[in-house]
């Protein structure tokens, strides 16, 4: 399985200049490479990001997550997620868990990786308190 | 955030054959007793201001104040004796595993410092004294071969620590370092409690055997007996002292209670039978007694709890009472919404008033099990764990005639379609009954296992959910169904459906923690996602206003959705019930009502946001 250039450089761009909220990203099958599905602007909410998730498929998905501290300062923290309902097809599944380690290689400067199976896992409180 | 606003506490578990020993807090005239892994802090003076702690992992046998009030020692039947703050969230302080087995009595010394501990040692140590910070041991026990029953300390220096058992023996230690001094065999049956005197003059113990002898508190001679003439007909199974040493109150399995005189010389003489109104039977034997300030406080082995008044011996008692075991449905009459009847699968179904408490029980003349319930206005359906359905009449507060049905399998849920009550639709493990009063109209076979099943308000349609988590509708007419539509999205079996009040939509959860919102003209799903719950969900309930469903699940928690918003806006009451919520309804749009495991009902008042 490979990584498409763009992907990487979307990231980069993400983590770097800040300007996507979150990036959707894809196993094209017929390539057999990640590409980029959908990005969000920074305007963006998680809703919008939770939304555009399919229900029925996996994905992978960078989320870059803004929060004050309890000291009061402003933090930032990118999330990587790992988007497998489990009433989506076991091929599907299959595919995108043995994946997973490939792709996150490519991606340096995660700070915290979540695993979800229903949309329940990856509720905007799991990712307070994994960042806290 | 829901705020809990009432708590119907259950009572003290009892065992046939055994006393209860419940302790209090003079000063802040609270009551302790346990219930299942429970211990329940009650307050004499605010029945509805209950406070339960749920750390033991076994079951809990007893629980003690310390004399300055500010801990309590909980104890259990694996041995282990917890220490806990009485205020500031119950937090703990020490736990050690003192026994090897159930521990059946505990007290503090005088000056808070030492604990003595009795109970089932099996065959090692059945007595241990030990420093309550250190665990220390501060004496050598022996003398007893048998299960003590009961242990007491004594108030005033010299200290002395006093046993007894299911060995007849009654041991006396003197020290510290406490030694043996010696025993006495003066009961022919087991002692069932010892307790001494708040000036430390005497101790009396109270056996079996239906005698209670009086031994002096310094040497540990004994110096008189209680008196046999209008004595006890029954074993005594506790014993309690007046604050002012001159009294005692004992309790027997005759169902009555008696007060003492204790005279100087060391003998004792009725001053006064109390007996509780009751039907007679087996629940009246009283099992436990606590003299606290101007209360006798007594509990019956059904689990009423009686109030005489000290200083008025021939006032009537005060009686309230409780559920003992899980709690596991709960309805709410539609014309007094303030009156809430819960029951629990030993048969009780008990009615409460929000605001005032335990209000009475719905005696039955056939007191089977209860699994499945429904009420309406004039009656109360329900099946048990065999193959037959009861509809009892209901009279005001008295239930009238009961009728019962043998459908021919157990049941496994029941549905009353609310407007005519007449028609009732019950599941059961292959098919669906459906009856008319009590009558059998049709006994339908589906070919699916049957898990879940509601009837709508007017009666037309039935909604069965089947163990594979699929949905079936069937539209009724008279004694045949016909199925409208099924509906997959449940990955587990259907473990409850209800209509809401407009009938507009339904509401359904699984076994797999997922409820779902349903609109009923479309089929189409209205809320989904509602996944929060980390186990079972057992029960479900809607609000009058149509905007809120409220769901109860084994996690112990209750999670209320409201229809409009998706369902991460939710509010969760995490730890409603310890054990899991098995019972849920709406009182009014911002009042949920809960029971469960722990044999409690509590009131939780929802504020808006």
């Amino acid at each position: 399985m490979g990584v498409a250039d763009h992907s990487k450089a979307t990231y980069l761009e993400l983590q770097r200049k800040k300007v996507h909220r979150y990036v959707i990203f894809k196993i094209d099958e017929k390539k057999k490479e990640v590409v980029v599905e959908k990005t969000g602007g920074p305007a963006e909410s998680y809703d919008d990001f939770a939304a555009s998730l399919p229900e029925n498929d996996c994905r992978y998905a960078i989320y870059d997550f803004d929060f004050v501290t309890s000291e009061n300062c402003q933090k930032s923290k990118i999330f990587f997620i790992a988007w497998s309902p489990s009433v989506s097809r076991i091929r599907a599944k299959m595919l995108y868990a043995t994946s997973k380690d490939r792709f996150r290689r490519e991606l340096e400067g995660i700070h915290y990786e979540i695993q979800a199976t229903d949309p329940t896992e990856m509720d905007l409180e799991v990712l307070r308190e994994r960042a806290n | 955030m829901p705020e809990l606003s009432e708590t119907y506490a259950c009572v003290p578990s009892t065992e046939r054959g055994r006393g209860v020993l419940i302790s209090g807090d003079p000063k802040s005239n609270a009551i302790l007793y346990t219930n299942g892994r429970s211990v329940i802090i009650r307050y004499l003076h605010k029945p509805l201001e209950v406070s339960i702690y749920g750390e033991h992992a076994y079951q809990a046998t007893l629980a003690r104040f310390s004399p300055n009030g500010e801990w309590i020692a909980s104890a259990d039947v694996s041995g282990t004796v917890r220490i806990w703050g009485t205020h500031n969230d119950h937090v703990l302080k020490k736990e050690f595993r003192v026994l090897s087995g159930r521990i059946d009595d505990l007290q503090w010394s005088a000056d808070g410092m030492r604990i003595v501990v009795s109970g089932d040692g099996k065959g090692k140590s059945f007595v241990r004294a030990f420093m309550w910070d250190s665990g220390s041991n501060v004496g050598e026990f022996d003398g007893h071969s048998k299960r003590v029953l009961s242990c007491a300390f004594k108030p005033t220096r010299p200290f002395r620590i006093v046993t007894c058992g299911e060995d007849f023996l009654v041991n006396f230690y003197e020290g510290p370092p406490f030694k043996f001094k010696q025993s006495h065999r003066h009961h022919s049956n087991f002692v069932n409690c010892i307790r001494y005197s708040p000036d430390g003059s005497k101790f009396i113990s109270v056996s079996s055997d239906k005698k209670g002898v009086i031994y002096d508190g310094k040497t540990g001679e004994k110096i008189g007996e209680l008196s046999s003439e209008d004595g006890h007909k029954g074993s005594i199974y506790a014993v309690s002292w007046s604050p002012d040493s001159k009294q005692v109150l004992t309790v027997s399995a005759d169902k009555s209670a008696k007060v003492w005189e204790i005279s100087e010389d060391g003998n004792g003489k009725v001053k006064k039978t109390l007996t509780c109104p009751g039907s007679g039977g087996v629940e009246d034997m009283l099992v436990g007694c606590l003299w606290q300030n101007d209360h006798l406080v007594t509990i019956s082995l059904g689990g009423t709890v009686s109030m005489f008044s000290a200083s008025d011996l021939d006032k009537g008692p005060l009686s309230f009472s409780g559920h003992m075991k899980n709690v596991n449905s709960l309805a709410v009459l539609k014309s007094n919404p303030k009156v809430i009847l819960s029951t629990s699968y030993d048969g009780l179904i008990i009615k409460w008033i929000q605001g005032i408490g335990y209000s009475g029980r719905l005696e039955r003349k056939e007191n089977s099990q209860i699994k499945c319930f429904a009420a309406v206005e004039e009656e109360v359906v329900s099946s048990g764990f065999d193959n037959k359905i009861w509809r009892v009449s209901l009279q005001g507060d008295q239930c009238g005639d009961a009728d019962c049905v043998d459908i021919g399998s157990q049941p496994k849920d029941l549905s009353l379609s609310l407007l005519s009550p007449e028609l009732a639709l019950v599941s059961t493990d292959s098919g669906v009954v459906i009856l008319h009063g009590t009558n059998v109209v049709s006994t339908i076979n589906l070919g699916f296992p049957v898990a879940a099943s509601v009837i709508s308000p007017d009666g037309s349609e039935a909604i069965i959910g089947g163990q594979d988590g699929k949905l079936h509708i069937y539209s009724v007419t008279g004694d045949t169904l016909k199925e409208e539509a099924v509906l997959e999205k449940h990955r587990g079996a259907i473990t409850v459906i209800r209509y809401s009040p407009d009938v507009s939509m339904f509401a359904s959860g699984d076994a797999n923690r997922e409820a779902v919102v349903w609109d009923r003209a479309s089929r189409e799903v209205r809320v989904k996602n509602m996944l929060y719950h980390t186990a079972r969900i057992n029960c479900l309930a809607w609000s009058p206003d149509n905007s809120m469903v409220a769901t109860g699940s084994l996690d112990t928690c209750v999670i209320i959705y409201e229809i409009d918003k998706p369902a991460s806006s939710r509010v969760t009451i995490k730890g409603a019930h310890l054990g899991g919520v098995y019972g849920l309804a709406f009182t009014d749009d911002t009042s949920v009502v809960s029971s469960g495991e722990d044999a409690c009902v509590r009131v939780w008042k929802l504020t808006p946001q």
